[in-house]
């Protein structure tokens, strides 16, 4: 009992200007913390991306122009590790590449028909997002290659 | 209140009985699966509606005009041959997910047409189909695409 009191009294004696270095080492910690975890989150994206291309046959890759407006346009929501479940669940372009070509080509033809209809990105998403939607050259880009049509 | 609202124009959906591009007439479907369809699924997508009294009178008459529109449009399998393959397999893996995952048929629908209801084994066929399917339409597209190539 009488330590708690002692430490307590310690706690009570401990200057203003101790406290505040202790925040700041605290606060150098929490952004040493978060710039590191950018730092090893940009690291593993890049050794991340360069793989599935290692696996598929070149038939199956996305054509540069597309998955430029993808990575671009749809990827933030339409990932392996997206928080937007629904996104998710609808389509994965990290599955996608990996799927037998029956699959892959059904994933197309539902794109296809969400572009046509001018459902993604929702609208939703674009209100606070405009700058997010889809210029009429991307759209035609994804168009023309979910179509699954040659040029 | 009840009177004053059937005087509010409401169109249904027209219906047609013989259709030529019919999924039944593509061979894709055995008469099993294309009789499972048509109880569980033609009523609202497919051209062959079968409209109940309640279909003419409001508010239900609003609920079938919507439900009965927006199905056609998201799938009709009495129009199936206007689509091209890219599309069929879309549509084919949206079956397979929407049924084997029991979002399809409604319960809405289902609430007032208990015929329609799936048991596990009907939608076990229904999921199987699909996919069969999607593998089979992917196969003979690269047979044509094998055989555009060589000549």
């Amino acid at each position: 009992m009488s330590n708690e009191v002692d430490e307590l009294q310690k706690l009570a004696e401990i200057p203003f200007t101790n406290l505040n270095t202790i925040m700041k080492k605290l606060l150098f910690l929490a952004v040493l913390t978060l710039t590191g975890s950018l730092f090893f989150q940009g690291i593993s994206k890049q050794e991340q991306e360069p793989e599935p291309n290692l696996i598929l046959s070149t038939e199956a890759a996305l054509p540069d122009d597309v998955k430029a407006v993808v990575d671009k346009k749809c990827y933030g929501c339409h990932n392996a590790n997206s928080k937007n479940e629904k996104g998710k669940a609808k389509l994965d372009w990290d599955a996608l590449d990996g799927m037998k070509k029956s699959k892959r080509k059904a994933a197309m033809g539902e794109i296809a028909e969400v572009l046509e209809k001018g459902e993604m990105p929702p609208k939703k998403f674009l209100e606070n997002k405009p700058e997010g939607a889809l210029t009429e050259a991307e759209l035609a880009t994804l168009a023309q290659w979910s179509s699954g049509k040659k040029k | 209140m009840f009177v004053v609202i059937q005087f509010i124009p409401n169109e249904l959906p027209p219906t047609t009985q013989q259709n030529t591009g019919d999924i039944s007439t593509s061979g894709l479907v055995s008469k099993e699966i294309a009789d499972l369809l048509k109880t569980s699924c033609y009523s609202c997508h497919s051209n062959e509606t079968n409209y109940p009294w309640y279909s003419y009178v409001a508010p239900t008459s609003w609920l079938m005009k919507k439900d009965v529109s927006e199905g056609r449009e998201e799938l009709n399998f009495s129009t199936w041959l206007d689509y091209d393959t890219t599309k069929m397999l879309g549509k084919l893996d949206d079956i397979s997910s929407e049924v084997g995952e029991g979002r399809m048929p409604m319960k809405i629908y289902t609430l007032m047409h208990p015929s329609a209801k799936l048991d596990e084994t009907q939608r076990a066929s229904i999921v199987a189909w699909a996919e069969e399917t999607m593998d089979k339409i992917a196969e003979e597209e690269e047979e044509e695409e094998v055989e555009a190539s060589d000549n």
